[in-house]
């Protein structure tokens, strides 16, 4: 047959009608794009039944509440738990991506001597054999644990010494208990009875205790409910507390003692305030000339502070200078102000302090990495990650996030006893072990975590006082037994005592302290004490511009 | 009665903590891009610091949580899509991504005014095993595509198989609840249905305080901001961009 010009016309114009019609090549170029979608290096997400848990976060001592969703025994996501009373629902942004850091490329896998891989039982004859040539100081990051009374048990039968990296939280209320031998763990603010705070660059939005209590308290006052909250921050810079401050009060950087004196000297010459208390050696225009202010400008600081009390004022850290203001505005064991919390504590002796010569240093991996003091003793660093270079002797690996049972003791800056139990939800990596669990080994006489636990629940459980906070909102007096207690804590409900007085505290202050520490420029992972940040946390400064990037070198 | 799904967002309690860029990621297994830069990452939710521009005690800074907008009218993402890979869900108002259908040519990402879209420009990675606390409910996306924030659209599937188990036609808006929304530790954020009157979400876009980005475009986005500070209520029509050097530092001036 013959192929004329025309035939091949008709069958080009019938073949391209044609094309439009037949779904064929639509329906291959679907096909191939999902199939180029799909190649087999691309991860593929856990699958199997899911299930929601409540727990605890543990990375750092404020214990806020979450919500974990677990699929085929992994968790899959973290959100707040909203039934929590203390965090409310809320996360640091790094809590979002805790559970993803058990699969960090610098997990600790395995026992390390000065960088070369070494054995648990080479480590615990090490120690040993220290611990039998002389004393041994243990230096704990969480103290009030269960885990804490097993480490400080250990140093007790070997007359060691416990040492404890406080948070600046708890620094910052030290000068109280100079003055009034409550021990500063012991203590806690009042926030959700002040009416006007005032932060000397406490970060109270940005980090500042659990991100929940603070930060939620101030939006329902912002959006009105309940009695107006005056947040007026002293600050050197425009920091992320101040962008958000009733009133931002630009004062040069570290001079937050000559201010807090200089508000006091007006607080006291204008008998502004009932309570008394030793005058500022500091003149009003020294303090003036030291912060960048002006007279008038403190004078009005001052006045602004009392117009709506209760008032109470916030260091970043150790501050005696910003506690003595607290104790001329009255704050101090008042309503709205710095209370004692109902149940007597343990006062702790900080790492800060002169550490003995020891035989040997056990860090516990709740102590924050960059933690390093100078001594001739043999170190034994715990840490779940390797946080870059390190002076130990020793590293150990240790249980990671959510890998191990662990009490959840009362957070550092709350008003409120609280109690609540984070079980180990993740299996473990055969290779590692806690601090605790390493001390055991080498005494078996010490009691396990699991048993402090069991016997601090039948504590509470007698004590017969304070609520179970869970799905349900249950008293303590009403539950019938120590092991209906434990089920809802295991499940996550939290524990929370009866508010205390506020009179529980008196601050003795005949004159006004003169030494003094200035507030430190924190970086925003600060509170966070391990070595290492989520991978996720690369959209905060990587992929965004909104955070600084950390100094630390495996964030 | 189809739903408009939207959310507005108190800028006077954004704190920028970045809560929600995490949650969101972690929600929708977006990739940590380590070798990623601010101009080439992965964020749906982008928080950008804005300032009035003065300098010492009379300057003031804001947070911009800038996401999708989900546009209702001329979408312009949708009208440029060679693919049909863009759509406005006529039950939802939510304007869908579908990857499986995108070539990544990229023409959304310019026509979109919002600059709220993101080319993945490599292969989705993470540490070996961490594949394990992805979210089996959101699908990987491949290299060579499109992303955007989708108002967390899987949870929205969870709260309809939900409401299905129980009989039940509507699903009960407490189930479905976005995840930056959620992660918000001051409640800035609120998420609802625009078209119920009753809804506070839609009770709050018509207060006076409430804005959009760039109105006068007239894409109608779903998205609206408030703010009792006029300055900030100023940067929604605000011409100006930001620059290569700040990265997401906005200037008013």
């Amino acid at each position: 047959m013959k192929v004329t010009r025309r035939d091949l016309l008709v069958w080009s114009a019938g073949a391209a009608a044609g094309l439009v019609v037949t779904p064929v090549p639509w329906k291959l170029l679907d096909d191939s794009s999902i199939w180029s979608q799909n190649w087999p290096w691309i991860p593929q997400p856990t699958r199997g039944p899911v299930e929601v848990k409540q727990s605890a976060c543990t990375l750092c001592p404020n214990g806020c509440g979450m919500r974990l969703k677990m699929a085929a025994g992994w968790p899959v996501g973290v959100a707040g738990g909203s039934s929590h009373p203390i965090s409310r629902g809320a996360l640091c942004p790094l809590g979002f991506g805790a559970h993803q850091l058990n699969w960090h490329p610098e997990r600790l896998r395995t026992v390390r001597r000065r960088a070369t891989t070494s054995s648990w039982s080479e480590a615990k004859a090490a120690f040993a054999k220290a611990c039998s040539e002389g004393p041994v100081v243990i230096i704990d990051g969480y103290p009030g644990r269960a885990a804490s009374s097993v480490l400080e048990s250990f140093n007790q039968k070997r007359n060691g010494s416990y040492r404890v990296v406080l948070g600046r939280e708890t620094r910052a209320l030290a000068p109280y208990e100079a003055w009034s031998g409550v021990p500063a763990s012991a203590l806690g603010y009042d926030l959700e009875n002040a009416q006007t705070i005032v932060s000397f660059g406490a970060p109270l939005l940005d980090g500042w205790g659990p991100p929940g209590r603070f930060t939620r308290l101030w939006a329902e006052r912002v959006a009105g409910a309940g009695p107006q909250l005056r947040l007026i921050q002293a600050d050197g810079s425009l920091s992320r507390t101040a962008t958000r401050a009733w009133r931002w009060v630009p004062v040069q950087a570290g001079c937050e003692t000559a201010l807090a004196a200089g508000v006091a000297r007006v607080l006291l010459e204008e008998r502004l305030v009932l309570a008394r208390g030793p005058m500022p050696p500091l003149t009003l225009v020294d303090a003036a000339s030291q912060t960048g202010l002006t007279t008038d400008a403190i004078r009005d600081l001052a006045r602004t502070i009392v117009a709506h009390p209760p008032a109470v004022a916030i260091a970043n850290d150790d501050n005696p200078a910003i506690a003595a203001l607290n104790v001329v505005l009255g704050a101090a064991g008042a309503s709205g102000g710095i209370v004692r919390r109902s149940k007597p504590a343990t006062s702790y002796v900080g790492a800060d302090a002169a550490i003995p010569s020891a035989r040997a240093v056990l860090i516990d991996s709740s102590v924050p990495w960059d933690f390093a003091r100078q001594t001739d003793a043999e170190v034994f660093r715990f840490a779940a990650w390797d946080g870059g270079s390190s002076k130990a002797d020793w590293l150990l690996p240790a249980p990671g996030f959510l890998e191990e049972l662990t009490d959840v003791p009362t957070a550092p800056t709350s008003a409120i006893e609280t109690y609540a139990v984070a079980p180990s939800l993740v299996k473990a990596p055969a290779e590692v072990q806690s601090a605790a669990q390493f001390l055991s080994s080498i005494d078996p006489t010490l009691t396990t975590a699991e048993k402090i636990i069991h016997a601090r629940c039948e504590d509470l459980f007698r004590g017969r006082i304070g609520t179970l906070i869970g799905r349900d909102r249950t008293s303590v007096a009403k539950l019938d037994s120590v092991q209906k207690f434990e089920e809802q804590l295991w499940k996550g409900a939290v524990w929370v005592g009866e508010r205390s007085r506020p009179d529980g505290l008196r601050c003795e202050l005949q004159v006004w302290p003169t030494a003094a520490t200035s507030a430190r420029p924190e970086s925003w992972s600060a509170t966070w004490p391990a070595p290492v940040l989520p991978p996720l946390a690369s959209k905060l400064y990587k992929e965004s511009s909104l955070r600084e990037p950390p100094e630390r070198r495996n964030a | 009665m189809s739903a408009r799904y939207g959310m507005v967002i108190d800028l006077d309690r954004c704190t920028g903590c970045g809560s929600c860029m995490m949650a969101c990621a972690a929600e929708n297994n977006v990739p940590p891009l380590q070798q990623a830069t601010v101009r080439t990452g992965l964020t749906p939710m982008l928080v950008r610091k804005v300032s009035n521009g003065l300098e010492g005690a009379a300057r003031r800074e804001a947070f911009i949580p800038i996401m999708c907008m989900h546009c209702e009218h001329d979408t312009p993402c949708v009208k440029v899509c060679p693919q049909q890979a863009v759509e406005v869900d006529k039950a939802t108002g939510i304007v869908m991504q579908m990857p499986q259908r995108c070539l990544g040519c990229r023409y959304c990402m310019t026509a979109c005014p919002y600059h709220a879209r993101y080319f993945n420009w490599w292969d989705p990675s993470w540490p070996a095993g961490m594949e394990k606390s992805l979210n089996p409910g959101v699908a990987v996306r491949m290299r060579g595509v499109v992303e955007k924030c989708n108002l967390c659209h899987a949870r929205l599937h969870e709260a309809k198989e939900k409401a299905a188990a129980t009989g039940k036609r509507e699903i009960d808006p407490a189930d479905y609840v976005p995840a930056c929304v959620e992660a918000c530790p001051t409640g800035a954020i609120r998420f609802g249905n625009l078209a119920d009157r009753n809804d506070p979400a839609s009770q709050d876009a018509r207060s006076p305080e409430a804005f959009r980005l760039l109105a006068r475009i007239g894409t109608e986005p779903k998205v609206y901001y408030k703010s009792k500070e006029a300055w900030v209520r100023a940067l929604a029509e605000s011409k100006s961009g930001h620059g290569p050097e700040t990265g997401s530092e906005v200037q008013h001036g």
